[in-house]
């Protein structure tokens, strides 16, 4: 019998119908399913789920399926207890890789000819595609209005995959055979620091953002506004700063700058949480950092340092290189080059930006449906799924969708509670066996987002934990464990931020920190790839990091030997 | 005795590109590679400094511009005043007769190596450094009073406007200029076009591109039509045509050239055979080697002398292009990324 809060859950409709992981027929498709541990933990809501299980899984597969990568079609996915779980979609027969290889080599060549153009054209659709859907203005629109607005997201969500995937799978290729020629010519691979030098201090629009944020606190501190910023607890510095003297005008520019750049989530892969249009308060809790910093904005004297490095090794690098071969080393150090850039802006254009839209329309219906009684409060609304949606928004009065959303939200709560598992397997199937599929796919996604490199352990110099590098570097200092977004305020400048994953909203807080160690990552994982222009040391695939460091402990980190250190036990 | 200041092309070389000018040092070189080029005369720089010393016009025009003091740099109604101005002055001014006698001998000669009296000829500027504003090129001139009046203008060229401007921009003396000219037979032109030693987009280095068109090469450099296309492997000589309809054509009108429409029987058939397209490249291909890198090069087809006499040069230089490999880089950067998912 099951049941929650009084509501039969069987009776329940599933969350993401048509992909719900069913443990039979599943395992027999495919024996090893992996929970995505980066987006899908703590669990999804139930609509944020139905967005991303549908349109990730479309977008790989359009994105493997438009390139025609030789093994690969992508990922399957389903979803259980809030989790993704993906697993591979193999090429079966040698014939097919054959075919499909031949039109690889065609597909991808708009990588090559001209892969600024490519991205700026597919940047130029989605972003237009967005203005479409910002421009109703949702508490004036009709029913009928909502509703078209929400299956235009709908579809607006699924190009942005398609988009996303086709771009992510290119790019991607492209850095891994560089890598791949780095390792053949020059005995390097991404872990090493010359390679790290190789591909950093480039700008990108994620950096940007930053530096806008840091002018701000400058701005605060002119205006005379720096002591009610540091005397203002995060969710109290809007009203604060508002009505202190000269704080209305700050807060009016802050909201200009947030109504261009702040179509953003405070966590990556979830729409519960307000964007930073709405509330501002995690921008100027980060703003209050570079306040209690001080000092200059160290990323373009960063930058400037990184850019004059990158051509040193260069130069480095390309006199080992033959003549013969500099003319497609060269076309190809430029393409890998681009990744790290790929990386953030399309977390900023296409995740990040997406995701607050898809708030915005879901908002807008959760009024409505509010006001007629349908459901009880706005963020209820995570708790229904778009089938629910159309059947109730045009005459919302007529339905009660309350008993389901009191269901989920138990359920969810359950799902938050218990932890699912990383990996689920076939009876007989091990998880050595179950990695041995990934690596095989050669799925690029897979293997330098998902995956990454295992870190060598070295008995004699006795760390605590070994990692892979992300960054180059070294750091001591106090450790700060951070489990999830609403902790970040709390990180302090000369830490060393120490969490499962990092996500693209969390930037800001790099700028002041002197290292960063995850559970989790690959090179080209945002960790890694922010740590490198922001000249930070990263320690990856540490795996029990956030278990074994508690926070306010000392550590030293070496990334260039892997190695972490707990200073005090 | 006064300095030699005509020049038959065969006389001349690369070399001699401040004598004479670059046009005129260009056609004398491609002459000594074994290139037809339209037979004629280059007049000197010197030729030009010459009239302007032995007329006082020199002075005269130095005297105007010193008068208007640093201040011209900055006007350009005062740059257009001292255009007028000069201009005035050379057009009172005619040749000293003892130069006019010598361009006109000189013209006589080549008429009647042809057996052609008041043959048409082409007067083209041939400045030593390239200029905007003083690349006049007259075609189709007749008769030694016109050829005497289109050197005079060529002359003239050198106090346009814009080519002041860029003199005095550049820090060189306004009120004169180093220019040479170069009177050369007009050729009878059956079709006419160029030829790219190199795949001008792709970095190509084996294969030839020739565009052409009936009649005069304007219409080809101008853009104005689609030209036939013939796309020549450098080394087995295979030829892939793209023959075009080709409506529009420029044709020498006996008292200059006019665009008009190509006669319709001649639309769809291609302004080369094979035969040709074989001799230009053939000479091409020597350029090229000559020079060692790949070239960009200006034909025609005269319609009164026979192969291999009738391919007429009237321009060779470096071809621009794509970076050489850009190509066959990216094909081998795209196989490498497909045999990443072999492993």
């Amino acid at each position: 019998m099951t049941s929650v809060n009084g509501v039969d859950t069987a009776k329940l409709s599933a969350v993401v119908p048509g992909f719900e992981f069913d443990e039979k027929a599943d395992l027999a498709q495919s024996p090893a399913w992996f929970l995505d541990g980066t987006h899908s933990v703590p669990p999804w809501t139930p609509l944020f789920g139905w967005f991303w299980i549908n349109f990730c899984r479309h977008g790989m597969q359009y994105g493997a399926e438009k390139l025609s990568l030789p093994t690969v079609k992508g990922w399957d996915w389903r979803f259980r207890n809030g989790g993704g779980y993906l697993t591979l979609l193999l090429v079966k027969s040698e014939a097919e890789q054959k075919q499909r290889e031949e039109r690889f080599r065609v597909a991808i060549r708009p990588f090559i000819d001209d892969y600024d153009g490519l991205w700026k054209s597919q940047l130029d659709e989605i972003l237009g595609r967005y203005e479409k859907l910002k421009a109703l203005d949702l508490d004036k629109a009709s029913n009928i209005e909502l509703l078209d607005n929400f299956e235009q997201t709908i579809n607006v969500c699924r190009r942005m995959w398609e988009i996303h995937m086709y771009m992510m799978y290119g790019t991607f290729t492209a850095y891994i055979l560089f890598e791949s020629m780095c390792r053949d010519l020059l005995q390097i691979d991404d872990t090493n620091p010359l390679f790290h030098k190789l591909i950093s201090g480039f700008d990108n629009k994620v950096l940007r953002v930053d530096k806008r944020i840091w002018e701000f606190s400058k701005e605060a501190d002119k205006l005379g506004l720096a002591d009610v910023v540091l005397k203002s607890d995060p969710k109290d510095l809007v009203k604060n700063i508002e009505s202190a003297p000269h704080g209305h005008d700050f807060m009016r520019e802050f909201r200009a700058f947030l109504d261009e750049d702040g179509w953003r989530m405070q966590r990556m892969s979830e729409i519960n949480m307000p964007t930073w249009i709405e509330d501002p308060a995690p921008p100027l809790a980060n703003m209050k950092q570079f306040i209690i910093k001080g000092g200059e904005f160290n990323l373009e004297e960063e930058r400037a340092k990184l850019g004059e490095e990158r051509q040193a090794a260069e130069k480095e690098v390309l006199a080992k290189i033959a003549p013969e071969q500099k003319g497609w080393f060269t076309t190809l150090l430029r393409l890998a080059q681009k990744s790290g850039v790929f990386s953030e802006e399309h977390d900023h254009y296409l995740d990040l930006y997406m995701h607050a839209l898809m708030r915005r329309s879901a908002m807008g219906i959760a009024r409505r449906l509010v006001g007629a009684g349908t459901i009880e409060s706005a963020d209820d609304i995570f708790f229904v799924i778009p089938e629910e949606i159309r059947k109730v928004a045009l005459a919302p009065e007529q339905f009660d969708l309350r008993q389901i959303v009191h269901a989920r939200r138990a359920a969810w709560r359950e799902w938050c509670k218990t932890p699912n598992p990383p990996v689920i397997l076939a009876g007989g199937f091990d998880m050595d066996q179950a990695m041995g599929v990934l690596v095989k796919s050669n799925d690029p996604i897979a293997l330098k987002v998902v995956v990454g490199s295992m870190p060598v352990v070295r008995p004699e110099i006795k760390a605590d934990l070994h990692g892979t590098c992300g960054s180059p570097g070294v750091a001591e200092g106090p450790a700060r464990v951070i489990m999830s977004e609403e902790e970040l305020a709390d990180v302090q400048p000369g830490e060393i931020l120490v969490a499962a994953t990092t996500s693209p909203s969390w930037t800001p807080v790099f700028s002041f920190i002197k290292g960063v160690v995850v559970d989790r990552g690959a090179s080209l994982s945002h960790a890694a790839i922010v740590g490198r222009e922001y000249g930070i040391p990263v320690l990856m695939n540490v795996f029990v990091g956030t278990q074994r460091i508690k926070t306010g402990q000392r550590i030293r980190m070496d990334t260039n030997m892997g190695a972490l250190f707990i200073l005090d036990k | 005795m006064t300095k030699k200041w005509i020049y038959a092309l065969e006389e001349l070389g690369r070399e001699h590109i401040d004598l004479v000018g670059r046009k005129c040092a260009h056609l004398g070189e491609m002459t000594k590679l074994g290139m037809h080029v339209p037979q004629g005369f280059a007049i000197s720089v010197d030729g030009f400094e010459r009239y302007m010393r032995e007329t006082g016009l020199g002075a005269r025009i130095a005297t105007y511009f010193a008068s208007k003091g640093p201040d011209i740099k900055k006007s350009v109604q005062s740059q257009m005043d001292a255009s007028r101005a000069a201009k005035a002055m050379m057009t009172e001014t005619p040749l000293p007769d003892e130069m006019a006698d010598g361009i006109v001998r000189n013209y006589e000669a080549l008429c009647a190596r042809f057996g052609a009296p008041d043959m048409p000829v082409a007067v083209r500027s041939s400045g030593t450094v390239s200029m905007p504003g003083q690349m006049e090129t007259y075609l189709h001139v007749r008769g030694a009073p016109e050829v005497l009046r289109r050197v005079h203008e060529v002359w003239e060229s050198t106090f346009n406007t814009r080519a002041i401007a860029f003199r005095l921009e550049k820090g060189m003396p306004a009120y004169t200029a180093p220019i040479g000219v170069a009177v050369i037979r007009m050729v009878n032109a059956k079709s006419a076009g160029v030829i790219l030693t190199v795949v001008p987009t792709t970095g190509d280095l084996d294969h030839a591109v020739i565009e052409g068109n009936w009649g005069l090469g304007e219409s080809v450099v101008s853009g104005d039509i689609t030209p036939d296309n013939f796309i020549v492997d450098k080394r087995t000589l295979a030829i892939e045509r793209k023959v075009s309809r080709k409506t529009r054509w420029v044709i020498s009108t006996g008292t200059g050239t006019a665009k008009a429409d190509v006669p319709f029987h001649m639309q769809n058939a291609p302004c080369l055979d094979d035969a040709e397209i074989h001799e230009l490249v053939r000479v091409a291909l020597n350029v090229e080697r000559h020079f060692g890198a790949p070239q960009d090069m200006e034909w025609v087809i005269d319609r009164d002398l026979l192969l291999p006499d009738s391919v007429v040069w009237v321009q060779a230089r470096a071809a621009k292009y794509a970076a050489p490999r850009k190509e066959a880089d990216a094909d081998y950067i795209a196989n490498q990324m497909a045999r990443l998912f072999r492993q």
